[in-house]
């Protein structure tokens, strides 16, 4: 039996880094996790914050959640931790060639993949031409190219080219024909990725392309999050060297492209640094003495194993990650270790009836309370477990996707935690 | 103003209305349907999907049991694409007087009923998930119906022999000459333009809106609205149908249907069509009944949860509010004839009442029986006749006689026969990039419609990728069609977006009785999707309706009581 200094549960970006952080520490680490996380539903975009009332500044609008919202996760951990994980973030993906540009003073607005501008923070620099303020305006002798195949069934260029142009943004879309594959059908956006990897389909994508920047003069060029698994800057590099014009990914619906770029360089970062990765372990059971875990068990084919560490992160993520479960009753459970969740004592208060309620909906702000060491508490609020921190989507009095802070509230959380132990 | 002449004039696209277009139309009158909404709006939209075999009524109402199972037998030959031949079990389970099978069998045998015992093994052995414990077991002809495809059927069948369907529509006042109703001044819901239809007759079929109608000539009609609550599980534990061999009550019924089990439904009065809530306790009350039919039923994943209001019709007035339940469900599901000539002295018009899916060719025969007489038309009846004809797309039946019928495979083997699986919009229902772009041409005026033509946004992800796509072939088929004309090319995209967020909006209505568990991570993962990727809370400005979308109209609002 080998005993671990700390085992992170949920393999998302919060339990990635956090496990990454006590590697690096010279620790033994051990991340359990049932699955991915939901960093393949998501845009692979870090969103820190939407932050209309602060002139789009994340960081000042954190600063101002602290003062005003004292139990929101952001101010449990604090600025700093979170430019610190940020400053690794960037330094990792640099690394692996996947570089990311933003500014935590500034958000950014993208568009999406049917022309809303959303908010994010960081983003791939595959993505930072479709910075809103830098597209050409109606008017202007340039415009945008939004280009996709129609066999992409989740990315629509003339949807998403006439929600542009009703912004006042010069915006035309276009379908690509397909290059030849030998694949007939039954494309998704994993299967395109992985042919953009190529540099002959890549080549015939760029032809047309240039065709039509030739035609008409676009300057920018939109196309779905699919250019590459593996090579995306050099894919973009070499549709724009064909095109003649800059090119930028919009995140496509799931399976996330960008988000698998993110996890992979993570996932490699953490075994680089001599942790241990178990995917498809669920932890079905926790084993405490004296207000200590001890052990958790994973079921596995035969039999349960069992795993001894000093320390646990709980990184299982919220109701979409699988961290929390509603039963039939109206009782949210921690599906991992069993702790007390906080949610609105009734069903009946769990949704508003408007769906895009501004506030959203009370069911999704759920969530395991923590002390300011991020120790989980009892509902006497009491701390639970001394050795255990929860971290990410799992925290209760946060809506990440209501709030646009999904992954800052992730590599926050993961790093303040992480110095605290 | 443009004005419009006809024989006929039918008001309510819901099974009745369409019936009635087209037996006018087979029998050689000129007529034209209105309809507040989509085709099915109503009622008709929102039943389980029961083609009865009448057993449910052959205790309490003999005279419907005996309706069903004629009815039952017509609707097999003249629109089997439409059906399902699950067949019917009536089950006695431990909940359940053991003698009622008795009493229950000898009223199958008084009203033509076909009804057979058979041995619980057998049952149990066809239908390993029912309930251990069941003590008997009668089989019928049972059946699940897809009563959107009906009433397209209908409606197309009516087209071809000249007939007018106008969705979209809604009737303003009815037009008068003393006591006369001689039609209707309708709006377009699309345009905003009015119309005047001139009819010779006008039949009310508006179901549970039939006294708004009739108010509309001065004349009473009471119908009660009898609110039906019914929840779809993500899963068909069984492929009969499942009664309660009992004297009906609420969440007795389990019917497998397309790629669901819907167990119903429950009965209470509301005061009004367009406004009311689903109860929790409601829910609550039907998985657990559930359970005693299908052991573990609560523990699956339910999708949905909506109601239908049934049209109850009754002869005296009585206040809705001072009628329980148990009154409701006592008021016969049979249908009335009323003829406000020989009933209140206005001529020009007749309402037909009640009634139930199942019986909606009988009720229309009836209907333009009187019609007809009035006009000296004196043809026959030929709608139990004549095969409705398979929608354009229809592929011609795979194997012998019994796959005419609609079977759950079916999609499936049209999608692998023409490989289309690159063409897959939405994959929970296996629903075709062609078979969207068809019910956008047909006509649908938003999402929600294009859902009851064709069923994307009904399977287990509720739309989390389909309505995403719809969405998108919306627009393009609007923009298209508006190609060269800035103008309107501007209004197609805010139109899409409109489109596109009242479905959401009421999708969130249909799945939030039932959020726990997995459907409650679906609508968490759905809002990722379309809140956190793709943002669309930030279109709310540039989101319309107008032209060919309608989404918020008044006259088709359907906002429920929280």
């Amino acid at each position: 039996m080998t005993a671990y200094d700390t085992i992170v549960i949920g393999a998302g970006l919060a339990g990635l880094i956090a496990a990454l952080r006590h590697a690096e520490q010279g620790q033994r680490v051990l991340l359990l996790a049932k699955g991915y996380g939901t960093t393949h539903w998501t845009a692979g975009c870090i969103d820190v914050l939407d932050a209309p009332e602060t002139g789009d500044d994340p960081s000042a609008a954190i600063e101002a959640l602290t003062v005003c919202h004292p139990t929101h996760p952001y101010a449990s951990a604090g600025l700093a931790n979170l430019v610190a994980a940020l400053d690794r973030l960037r330094a990792l993906c640099e690394a692996a060639n996947y570089p990311l540009v933003g500014d935590l003073r500034r958000n950014v607005r993208l568009p999406t993949a049917v022309g809303a501008l959303r908010p994010t923070c960081l983003l791939p620099a595959v993505m930072a031409a479709g910075d809103a303020r830098q597209l050409p305006r109606a008017g202007s002798v340039h415009g945008t190219l939004v280009a996709g195949f129609r066999e992409l069934r989740d990315f629509f260029p003339p949807l998403l080219a006439a929600n542009l142009a009703v912004q006042g943004y010069a915006a035309q879309g276009a379908y690509l024909e397909l290059p030849p594959t030998g694949r007939k059908r039954d494309f998704t956006s994993l299967t395109l990725a992985r042919l953009f990897d190529q540099p002959e389909f890549r080549a015939h994508v760029g032809r047309q392309l240039r065709r039509l920047v030739k035609q008409n003069g676009y300057s920018h060029i939109a196309l779905p999050a699919v250019l590459g698994l593996e090579h995306a800057p050099e894919v973009v590099r070499d549709l724009q060297a064909a095109a003649g014009a800059l090119v930028f990914e919009v995140p496509t619906l799931p399976p996330s492209v960008p988000g698998i770029r993110l996890l992979r360089v993570l996932e490699r970062a953490v075994i680089q640094a001599g942790g241990r990765l178990q995917i498809g372990a669920f932890v079905t059971q926790a084993k405490g003495r004296d207000g200590r875990l001890e052990s958790v068990s994973t079921a596995a084919a035969a039999r349960q194993q069992r795993h001894h560490a000093e320390r646990f992160v709980l990184a299982t993520g919220g109701i979409a990650g699988g961290g929390l479960r509603a039963e039939p009753s109206g009782e949210l459970r921690e599906t991992a270790l069993g702790l007390p969740v906080r949610a609105p004592e009734h069903r009946a208060a769990w949704f508003s009836p408007r769906v895009f309620d501004g506030a959203g909906h009370p069911a999704f702000r759920a969530g395991v309370a923590v002390d300011r060491r991020f120790r989980p508490l009892d509902l006497a609020d009491g701390v639970a477990y001394t050795n255990v921190v929860v971290i990410g989507a799992a925290l209760a009095g946060v809506d990440p996707v209501r709030e646009a802070c999904l992954e800052g509230l992730a590599l926050a959380t993961a790093w303040a935690a992480s110095d605290i132990g | 103003m443009q004005t419009v002449a006809t024989d006929v004039l039918v008001i309510g696209g819901g099974a009745t209305g369409v019936g009635c277009l087209r037996d006018l139309a087979i029998r050689g009158m000129r007529a034209i349907l209105v309809e507040k909404g989509d085709l099915t709006h109503g009622t008709t939209g929102r039943y389980h999907g029961l083609l009865h075999s009448g057993g449910r009524y052959v205790v309490k109402d003999p005279q419907s049991a005996t309706e069903c199972a004629r009815e039952n037998a017509i609707l097999r030959r003249i629109m089997p694409h439409c059906l399902e031949d699950s067949g019917g079990f009536f089950v006695t389970t431990p909940w359940d007087d053991p003698d009622y099978a008795d009493r229950f069998l000898a009223a199958c045998h008084a009203t033509g009923v076909a009804a057979q015992e058979i041995p619980v093994a057998e049952a149990l052995y066809r239908e390993p998930a029912l309930n251990p414990r069941l003590s008997r077991v009668i089989e019928v002809a049972d059946g699940a119906a897809d009563s959107f495809l009906a009433a397209h059927a209908n409606v197309a069948s009516a087209r071809e022999y000249g007939a007018s369907a106008l969705t979209y529509h809604h009737v303003v006042e009815l037009l008068h000459v003393d006591d006369r109703v001689v039609g209707a001044l309708v709006e377009d819901l699309r345009s905003g333009e009015l119309k005047r239809i001139e009819a010779a007759w006008t039949i009310n079929a508006a179901g549970a809106w039939a006294g708004r109608v009739a108010a509309l000539a001065g004349v009473t009609v009471t119908v009660t609205a009898g609110k039906g609550t019914m929840v779809a599980m993500n899963h068909r534990m069984v492929n009969t149908v499942i009664n309660r061999c009992k004297m009906p009550s609420d969440g007795d019924i389990i019917v497998p249907i397309r790629t669901v089990a819907v167990i119903g439904t429950t009965d209470t009065p509301v005061p009004n069509p367009d406004v009311y809530a689903i109860e929790p306790e409601e829910i609550t009350f039907m998985l657990e009944e559930g359970a005693k039919l299908i052991p573990g039923f609560a523990s699956y994943r339910a999708l949905r949860a909506w109601a239908g209001v049934r049209p109850l019709y009754q002869e005296e007035p009585r206040l809705a509010d001072g009628l329980r339940d148990a009154e409701n469900r006592d008021i016969s599901r049979a249908y009335k004839l009323l003829d406000h000539e020989r009933r209140d002295g206005v001529s020009g018009l007749i309402s037909i009442v009640g009634g139930k899916w199942t019986t909606y060719r009988l009720m229309a025969q009836e209907t333009v029986d009187r019609v007809a007489q009035r006009l000296g038309n004196n043809r026959p009846c030929r709608t139990h006749a004549e095969m409705l004809p398979p929608p354009a797309d229809e592929k011609p039946p795979t194997g012998g006689d019994a796959s005419r019928f609609f079977w759950l495979g079916k999609p499936l083997a049209d999608v692998e026969r023409a490989a289309d699986y690159g063409d897959l919009i939405c994959e929970c229902e296996l629903v075709t990039r062609e078979q969207v772009q068809a019910a956008i041409d047909g006509g649908a005026a938003n999402l929600d419609d294009i859902r009851r033509d064709v069923r994307v946004g009904m399977g287990p992800c509720q739309g989390g990728w389909c309505i995403y796509r719809t969405t998108a072939l919306l627009f393009e088929r609007i923009a298209n069609a508006h190609d060269g004309d800035a103008t309107r090319f501007a209004a197609a995209i805010r139109n899409s977006n409109a489109a596109l967020l009242h479905f959401l909006q009421e999708r969130w209505k249909g799945v939030q009785p039932v959020l726990w568990g997995d459907q409650l991570r679906q609508a968490r993962l759905d809002e990722l999707i379309y809140v956190g990727v793709l943002g669309v809370q930030r279109l709310g400005d540039l989101a319309e309706s107008g032209d060919a979308v309608v989404t918020d109209h008044p006259a088709i609002a359907t906002e429920r009581l929280e």
